[in-house]
């Protein structure tokens, strides 16, 4: 590996032989337009090499690919892999103290590397930021981003945008105050933070109670990677959910949590910000990928941000200015009727009140939401959004809040199954209309929700994998299965396509884990074993 | 070392107490407080895995089910950590774990 410039990283996508951004491109499209893989070569996908990361905490990371080497992440480890042979070029441990998985919410993982100037950039679970050579793994500076015994913990992958790198943070189930931090790739020197939660006397603050100090521990994580358009140069980061769930101590719209805001990569300033779910009852969170494309609308080429919203609103957003376009439910929704296209604003029902009112009540969709962080991809050839999402209720009721102990979880809430009706589906593989929400396709899911990411091509092929461990291949058309793989734990990761030499590749990290693991571990526990591995696949020549 | 303690010391603890079998049915010889301190704990920090109240544990083990002789066991693993828990044991006190037992042997029985 050699140096990759600013340049490289914007054109991600255009030299097919690299993968150098997370969501395969700024844009987080999630779409390739190679086709040798096709609807009816699929069938002769077959596995070329297969490399074990020794791990039992759950694979979730996207790979890199940079100049015929491969490099993944997980919690435990950074390695590096010749893309072609399969080979272990370099690995670098890490060490974090046991009791670390405490503050962490939902799955001991990590999302995936940064690479720029020769260099592999990753967070780590203890909350510490590192830079590695990407020629020999050694270690060339690392730095604290927090103190992870208060509740701090990194799983995100970074972004670099204009020079800088820039990371996230989790921790809003243990009543953080979130931010977005600027570093210098070079050094690792702090070039900014930016508080998710503005400060007193901050524009913002005046939206959390002035009589009490909740702001302070008000939440608004950041652990799924923004987007960039180097255009407008601006960040699209999604804000996670205000601390804690039980919202009875923060009366107001507890900005910026459940939000997005767009902000300039060398700075950390925010241009503009829309929030999705104002004084957030219900962890919908926004952490996740904010997907920018052109859209026509109306008749004229819209630049736009989408996000299929955990609380089961499909946004499109102008994403220079942060106006919104569309809203549209997309999965059964039960706590607002309607998002008032006027103000921007969801319209809560009475389902909505109950729960404010602590009452046990039945709501759609669960505080998972109708889409978790399993990344939809968007091609935009057919225009259409490609998604693993959920249907989900669960019985959720807040309790009384208790005071804050740092460290220690900050929810206060019961959140109990739902008797399911026979033959009702608990997910959907879907082609989605961005601007209606409506379905081009559907396909239910009878038992596993599905939690990684799909992947597009050009090829009219999606890729995506099951909890159960098939590795599986889709019409784009249609939804119909063409190809499966079966990989030797369950799939929560996100899958990707390059090229080397000519030939076309798919990858995919395979390994149990998450908070899907956490949730349904009793059903899967006998099925499917734990063991993290990279699975490699192109066509068996003819 | 200090986890090594804490158990010791609720072992010794444990001592005082008549076995499980033979307690009443309503409180088996916990305190009301203890209960309830038990109670808050699991709330705030086990009930994000082991389900609200005990039901519906989702991932982590069914906690109903955790087999009233083995307190000891039970001590081990919260201080210590088992499977993909972490350990607890410099968070909470020996008494604190303590509750915690009570809370998962009757606490949802009164």
């Amino acid at each position: 590996m050699t140096g990759q410039t600013l340049d490289d990283l914007k054109n991600d996508g255009k030299n097919t032989d690299n993968i150098l951004t997370y969501g395969m491109g700024y844009h987080q499209q999630r779409y390739s337009p190679l086709r040798q893989i096709d609807k009816n070569t699929v069938r002769r996908l077959v596995p070329v090499w297969n490399l074990s990361l020794d791990n039992n905490w759950g694979e979730q990371a996207q790979p890199i690919v940079y100049d015929g080497v491969m490099v993944v992440t997980n919690a435990r480890a950074t390695v590096a892999i010749d893309a072609v042979s399969g080979k272990q070029i370099w690995k670098q441990t890490l060490e974090w103290p046991p009791e670390t998985p405490r503050v962490v919410c939902c799955g001991v993982s990590n999302k995936g590397a940064a690479i720029y100037n020769g260099r592999v950039y990753r967070t780590t679970l203890d909350a510490h930021v590192v830079a590695y050579d990407a020629k020999t793994g050694k270690e060339i500076w690392k730095s604290k981003v927090a103190e992870w015994k208060d509740g701090y913990a990194l799983t995100v992958a970074p972004l670099i945008a204009n020079g800088v790198l820039i990371t996230g943070i989790s921790g809003a189930e243990f009543g953080i105050r979130g931010f977005i931090d600027g570093w210098d790739p070079e050094t690792g020197k702090q070039l900014w933070r930016h508080y998710t939660i503005p400060a007193r006397g901050e524009k913002g603050n005046e939206t959390w109670p002035q009589d009490n100090n909740a702001w302070e521990t008000g939440g608004g994580s950041a652990w799924i990677t923004g987007s960039y358009d180097p255009a407008l140069d601006l960040m699209y980061w999604g804000i996670g959910n205000p601390a804690p769930w039980a919202s009875q101590r923060r009366p107001g719209d507890n900005l910026y949590t459940s939000s997005v805001l767009a902000m300039r990569p060398k700075t950390g300033e925010v241009v503009w910000y829309y929030q999705f779910t104002p004084n957030d009852a219900y962890d919908y969170d926004a952490c996740w990928e904010l997907i920018l494309a052109e859209l026509n609308v109306q008749g004229r080429p819209r630049k736009v941000a989408m996000q299929l919203n955990r609380n089961g609103f499909l946004y499109v957003l102008d994403r220079t200015n942060g106006q919104l376009i569309s809203a549209n439910a997309y999965e059964k929704v039960n706590w607002a009727s309607h998002v008032d296209l006027k103000t921007g604003r969801p319209v809560e029902t009475d389902i909505a009140k109950s729960i404010r009112d602590m009452k046990a009540t039945e709501h759609w969709p669960s505080t998972r939401g109708a889409k978790n962080w399993q990344h939809a991809a968007f091609n935009p050839q057919t225009g259409l959004i490609y998604a693993n999402t959920m249907h989900e209720g669960r019985m959720y009721r807040h309790l009384e809040t208790k005071p804050f102990v740092v460290g220690q979880r900050y929810q206060f809430i019961e959140n109990l199954l739902l008797p399911r009706a026979a033959g009702e589906p608990v997910g959907h593989i879907e082609a989605i209309d961005p601007l209606t929400a409506e379905k081009k396709w559907r396909v239910p899911l009878a038992d596993f929700q599905i939690w990684s990411a799909m992947l597009t091509t050009g090829g009219g092929v999606l890729f995506t994998g099951k909890e159960t461990g098939e590795f599986i291949a889709l019409d784009a058309d249609t939804g119909k299965q063409l190809w499966q793989f079966q990989t030797g734990s369950g799939i929560n990761a996100m899958p990707v396509t390059f090229t080397q030499k000519g030939r076309q590749y798919v990858t995919v990290l395979s390994g149990i884990g998450g908070l899907y693991w956490n949730i349904a571990r009793e059903q899967l526990k006998d099925k499917v074993p734990s063991g993290g591995s990279v699975w490699t696949f192109a066509l068996m020549p003819n | 070392m200090r986890a090594g303690l804490a158990i010791a010391s609720l072992v010794i603890a444990a001592l005082g107490c008549a076995p499980a079998t033979a307690q009443t049915p309503q409180l088996q010889g916990f305190a009301p407080q203890q209960l309830k301190t038990g109670a808050e704990i699991y709330a705030r920090n086990c009930s994000p895995c082991h389900g609200a109240r005990m039901l519906d544990p989702q991932g982590a083990s069914d906690l109903r089910k955790f087999p009233r002789g083995e307190r000891e066991r039970f001590v081990n693993s919260v201080t210590r950590g088992k499977n993909q828990m972490p350990p607890w044991g410099d968070l909470l006190k020996p008494e604190e774990v303590e509750a915690l037992w009570a809370y998962v042997v009757a606490g949802e029985k009164i």
